[in-house]
């Protein structure tokens, strides 16, 4: 019976990981869509999760101790309510927002810190809080069963949900029949729980069938929480790299991409400014490369007589809609590729007369390589002698405010470095025309001589687009804002000041309030909780730090990316099994993880300064899955140390979860855009070596005392 | 406890099933006016005014003393009760000392030539150019305002030039300008600025139009009418609601703007930014066109505008060019006589027709006029007078 009930409570357990990792990583994309989808709102949210993870674990040693016994029964109907939460979680996100915020509005810093706050307490607290309690439930029968193990189980769900999040659910399935299919298991698994305990009656039934129906109503829900009133669905297609929906409103198709929307069937102004204002430029473009695209830019592109144009989008999901739904269409010569631009450019062997870049404004790390030293060294690498180079960033009507004047300015620092003529010119879009060529500003003039008639630019251009105007924007040039770079993404950091300034807000409130919880948890915590904070700190920033350096010298390759993760989870596995087996040997341990830690991040510090773009793809694997492997094994050996009773059990899960919460925050929003990923690899060895003596300190005095009783 | 059957399990998990579905439909009844915030006008930033005055203070106009050194501001419907140190909704008034001083008075953060169609005044001397001015500050929060680095703005936060109103009506005859346009933010908030420029402007020949929200008590009104030329103020909706939830404002104010600026003989048009899923409601503009012609007549231009997504309103599409265009069939069958459409280049909808006998009197390829069939203020080929201010035949080349 004893073993029959550990295997069932082990199987609601790893269950519980595949529907938790599953339900997390939906959860971020829908808030991805729901809102900015920049690097601070990313973090905001995996810190919310991890933070309140780390909370219910706290939790379920308060409530277990003291008002509710740790059952088994108890433990089926927790599970029940996590597996029906999920799908309520992810409509109530996409619902509540048009009820708290205003329809069609972006929201700043805060709101969305509250909104994704409030929207996961439930379920985070609840998913932190059952892995004690099974833990709790388990020793009620069998007090020695060891907590390493219950962790161990836990991290072989993580993993397997994270793969078959990443490698199945996501390429085929719509984010409610993942829900549903992420937790049948943990629904089966909380059946045959209850057939261990107790005779089924009919309140477990009954409870089981809700779940099962929540589950799946949430797919008849799918579509119809998506429509609004300005127009008809008409395609919807959550991919790989994000949501793609498209809405008709009379003629008119509108492209969202993760609820912004960035292709309309309609937008002549922006297809002929994209087009017309690099391509007036050099005598005869013949071959062209467009890094994205515009809705329209190809009938715009029929007006030159070209030979080629290679058309690089990453997300084969948005070049097929937008074929589908004539926003762009298939002009001869067209090629399209679907591949990160960036890697696309380091690989081929082609020159163009023209290139032109049509991307968002680099929020995240993944854009952010395309507006960079390397990046615009790149381009120069694949431009004929007379080519030109365009791209673009967010425009102004009649004032240049600071945060984007500086922005503009860092651009334009790094850009001249290869580009001896560089014209920047105001409008909706501020367009960078970068060359080596001097570059005409009379564009309507050149189309003339070229006979390219256009609707927008020659009727409004001079008027909108005054000499004066050009003259000013290009004045107000700092050159001495520093340039950015692959390493040191300086523009993000003003993305982020541009982002407050927006909003009106300051984060400097969040960060106090922070900085003050931050201290007193730290100073409330013993040694080997920290020692354990600052590897799950280490960790995340670590998993940040690879993905970050890994998409400068590869390209944002999903798979790639997928494995990173997945091996970031895989190596606490047996890191904790490993741990386990050699935890009796001591403290001593975590002093020698710690050093190896610190070794590790200053070989991949030291290897990224020496051999940079050198380095092959299972450098990042390795590196990963070793540190995830000491991360792995740091735990059960804290544990022992420790006395693996139930309260350090829960004490050390929250260290692990919260130093993973800070380890994301700090390192997306602070370390790198700040200090730029060398000296954010630095700032993570730094708490380690402070983790290391803090440990070392222990083992000092240990050894002291062991000394003196001699 | 007895068990339960499969047949009752099934049974149980169909009822719960079926129960759900009618939440589709609540999905299906979303309404954007329900979403949010119902009102998001500004407030008064309290103790927020600077220490001392600047170069650029001026004594505000029209404003009245309260007891305890408070002042209330008169020249909008905001009413700003100002104690002291407090800073107006606009950004740009203060209370120092118990006096109301205005913050913009000879610093505009925004400077350019523009074509007077970009206003967009159609009626209003066609390719004249206007030298437009604007400082920091608007008594709206609208949240799709193109202008919102500098409306959004308190005055010390930006960049600005020194142009004290002489200056303003020098630089204008040196650019060769025919109107100064005070414009982008809100001229509203800037008024002891924008009337003494404009007096002065009047005296040197120089046409003063105002570009708009109309946000603005009468009796600063009746003043800036006896100076001012021309003027596009946006109306934004017919629904007071949509003015509280998008803008920032009321509606009341703006449409006793109009009848004012109607009653005081001043040439105006009016603009109506069609925004996706709150604006574009037929029952809507048919009111707004009954409104208008009832209290204005039919002779006033009415521009539809394209609705992009910008500053805060950024993920709603853009408006479709058919609506804009039913739009314009529907003002143009209610009895408007010139109804036009914006942001959509070369559209039939920018070119202007003869009211009587519906021939093309002005085509407009961007901001270039290549043909133009007015012989003063009358049709070239049926004589009727057209509405608006327009080159004198001599001046007809210009």
């Amino acid at each position: 019976m004893k073993n029959k009930n550990d295997s069932a409570i082990s199987r609601v357990v790893f269950t519980t990981g595949i529907s938790s990792v599953v339900t997390q990583l939906l959860t971020i994309r829908e808030f991805l869509t729901q809102f900015q989808g920049n690097e601070i709102v990313i973090a905001l949210i995996l810190f919310n999760w991890l933070m309140l993870g780390g909370i219910g674990t706290l939790l379920a040693r308060l409530v277990s101790r003291n008002y509710w016994q740790a059952r088994a029964n108890r433990l089926v109907w927790l599970s029940l309510c996590l597996a029906c939460v999920p799908p309520l979680q992810i409509l109530t996100i996409r619902v509540l927002r048009d009820v708290f915020f205003i329809h069609g509005s972006s929201v700043g810093f805060y709101p969305t810190l509250a909104y994704t706050l409030f929207m996961i307490t439930p379920y985070s607290l609840l998913v932190g809080f059952v892995l004690p309690y099974s833990l709790f439930v388990l020793r009620s029968e069998n007090p020695s069963y060891p907590g390493a193990r219950i962790y161990i189980i836990d991290n072989l769900g993580d993993v397997s949900g994270g793969a078959l999040f990443s490698f199945i659910l996501v390429f085929v399935f719509t984010p409610m029949q993942a829900i549903l299919l992420a937790n049948l298991p943990l629904l089966a698994a909380c059946i045959l729980l209850f057939r261990v305990h107790r005779r089924p009656h009919a309140g477990f039934y009954v409870g089981t069938a809700l779940v099962l129906a929540v589950l799946i109503t949430g797919l008849f829900m799918e579509t119809p929480s998506l429509a609004t009133a300005e127009g008809k669905l008409v395609h919807y297609r959550d991919s790989l790299y994000g949501r793609i929906t498209i809405y008709q409103d009379q003629e008119q198709f509108t492209l969202f991409e993760d609820g912004t929307p960035v292709f309309s069937s309609q937008n002549l102004v922006m297809a002929e400014e994209t087009i017309h204002y690099p391509l007036s430029q050099p005598e005869k473009p013949r071959r062209i490369l467009l890094i994205s695209a515009e809705g329209g830019v190809m009938t715009e592109l029929e007006k030159y007589s070209f030979e080629r144009v290679d058309y690089v989008e990453l997300n084969p999901a948005v070049t097929a809609a937008l074929l589908r739904y004539g926003l762009i269409k298939k002009i001869p010569g067209l090629n399209i590729i679907h591949q990160d631009g960036r890697a696309f450019l380091s690989k081929t062997n082609n020159t163009y007369d023209a290139i032109i870049v049509n991307l968002p404004e680099p929020e995240t790390f993944q854009i952010n390589r395309f507006y960079t030293d390397q990046f615009f060294k790149l381009v120069k690498r694949h431009l004929s002698s007379k080519g030109i180079l365009s791209f673009s960033m967010q425009g102004f009507d009649n004032y240049l405010a600071d945060p984007q004047r500086l922005k503009l300015s860092s651009l334009y620092n790094t850009v001249t470095q290869y580009f001896e003529y560089v014209l920047l010119l105001p409008g909706q879009k501020i367009y960078f025309l970068c060359s080596a060529e001097p570059i005409n500003q009379d564009i309507p003039a050149l189309l003339t001589s070229k006979g390219i008639t256009t609707e927008y630019v020659q009727g409004y251009y001079y008027g909108n687009l005054t000499t004066e105007r050009i003259r000013r924007l290009n004045e107000l040039l700092d050159p001495t804002v520093p340039k950015n770079f692959d390493k040191t993404p300086h523009l993000m950091r003003l993305m982020f000041f541009q982002w407050f300034a927006k909003y009106s807000t300051s984060p400097h409130a969040f960060v106090i309030v922070l900085l003050v919880l931050c201290l007193i948890y730290l100073i409330r915590i013993s040694r080997e909780e920290f020692v354990l904070f600052s590897t799950g700190c280490m960790t995340m920033g670590s998993e940040i730090l690879v993905i970050f350096a890994f998409q400068i010298f590869f390209g944002y390759i999903y798979f790639q990316i997928g494995i990173i993760i997945t091996v970031f989870l895989a190596g606490l596995l047996p890191g904790a099994i490993f741990g386990n087996k050699l935890a009796d040997r001591g403290s001593h341990l975590l002093t020698f993880s710690d050093g190896l830690l610190i070794l590790l991040l200053g070989g991949f510090l030291i290897a990224l300064i020496l051999a940079a773009d050198h380095l092959p793809i299972i450098f990042f694997l390795l590196f990963g899955f070793v540190v995830s492997l000491i991360c792995g094994f740091q735990f059960p050996v804290a544990l022992r140390v420790r006395g693996d009773d139930n309260p350090a059990a829960t004490r050390f899960f929250s260290a692990d979860l919260i130093g993973a919460a800070a380890g994301t925050l700090f390192t997306s929003v602070f370390l790198i855009p700040y200090f730029g990923i060398l000296w954010a690899a630095v700032g993570l060895i730094g708490l380690k070596f402070l983790s290391l003596m803090i440990i070392g300190s222990v083992h000092g005095k240990n050894h002291a005392t062991t000394v003196s009783l001699l | 406890m007895e068990k339960i059957t499969r047949r009752q399990f099934l049974y149980c998990s169909a009822a719960f099933l079926s129960s759900t579905l009618p939440a589709q439909a609540f999905f299906a009844a979303k309404k954007n006016l329900q979403s949010g915030a119902a009102d998001i006008r500004g407030k008064v930033f309290k103790g927020d005014a600077p220490d001392s005055l600047w170069k650029w203070s001026h004594e505000g106009h029209l404003y009245k003393k309260l007891s305890d050194s408070k002042v209330v501001c008169g020249i909008c419907p905001n009413r700003c009760i100002l104690a002291e140190g407090d800073r107006s909704v606009c950004r740009s008034k203060v209370n120092i000392g118990g006096k109301l001083y205005s913050l913009t008075y000879g610093n505009p953060c925004a400077v350019n030539v523009d074509p007077i169609e970009k206003k967009p005044l159609y009626h209003f001397k066609p390719k004249s150019k206007a030298f437009s001015v604007a400082t920091a500050g608007c008594n709206f929060r609208c949240l799709n305002c193109q202008n919102y680095e500098i409306s959004q703005a308190k005055p010390h936060e930006v960049r600005q030039y020194e142009l004290f109103p002489q200056d303003v009506v020098n630089e204008t005859l040196r650019a060769g300008a025919e109107c100064i346009a005070y414009t982008y933010s809100e001229p509203i908030t800037f008024y002891e600025y924008m009337i003494d420029t404009a007096r002065l402007a009047r005296e040197n020949h120089i046409y003063n139009l105002l570009i708009s929200n109309g946000y603005i008590n009468r009796k600063p009104l009746l003043e800036l009418c006896k100076v001012l030329d021309g003027a596009n103020v946006n109306l934004k909706s017919l629904s007071d609601d949509i003015y509280r939830k998008l803008n920032g404002g009321r509606l009341q104010p703006v449409l006793n703007t109009f009848k004012t600026l109607h009653e005081q003989g001043v040439h105006f048009e009016m603009t109506n930014l069609v925004v996706p899923g709150y604006v574009d409601d037929d029952d809507m503009v048919k009111e707004m066109c009954q409104w208008i012609l009832t209290n204005l007549g039919p002779d006033y231009p009415l521009h539809f505008l394209r609705f992009f997504p910008r500053y805060k309103l950024n993920r709603i599409p853009p408006t479709p060019v058919s609506t804009l265009e039913r739009f314009r069939e529907m003002a143009i069958q209610e009895g408007i006589r010139y109804v036009y459409l914006g942001n959509v280049p070369n559209h039939e909808g920018n070119n202007t027709f003869c009211h009587n006998c519906k021939k093309l009197l002005i085509k407009r390829l961007g901001y270039f006029i290549p043909q133009n069939n007015l012989m003063g203020n009358r049709c070239k080929f049926c004589k009727t007078v057209i509405p608006g201010v327009w080159h004198d035949e001599s001046d007809k080349a210009v």
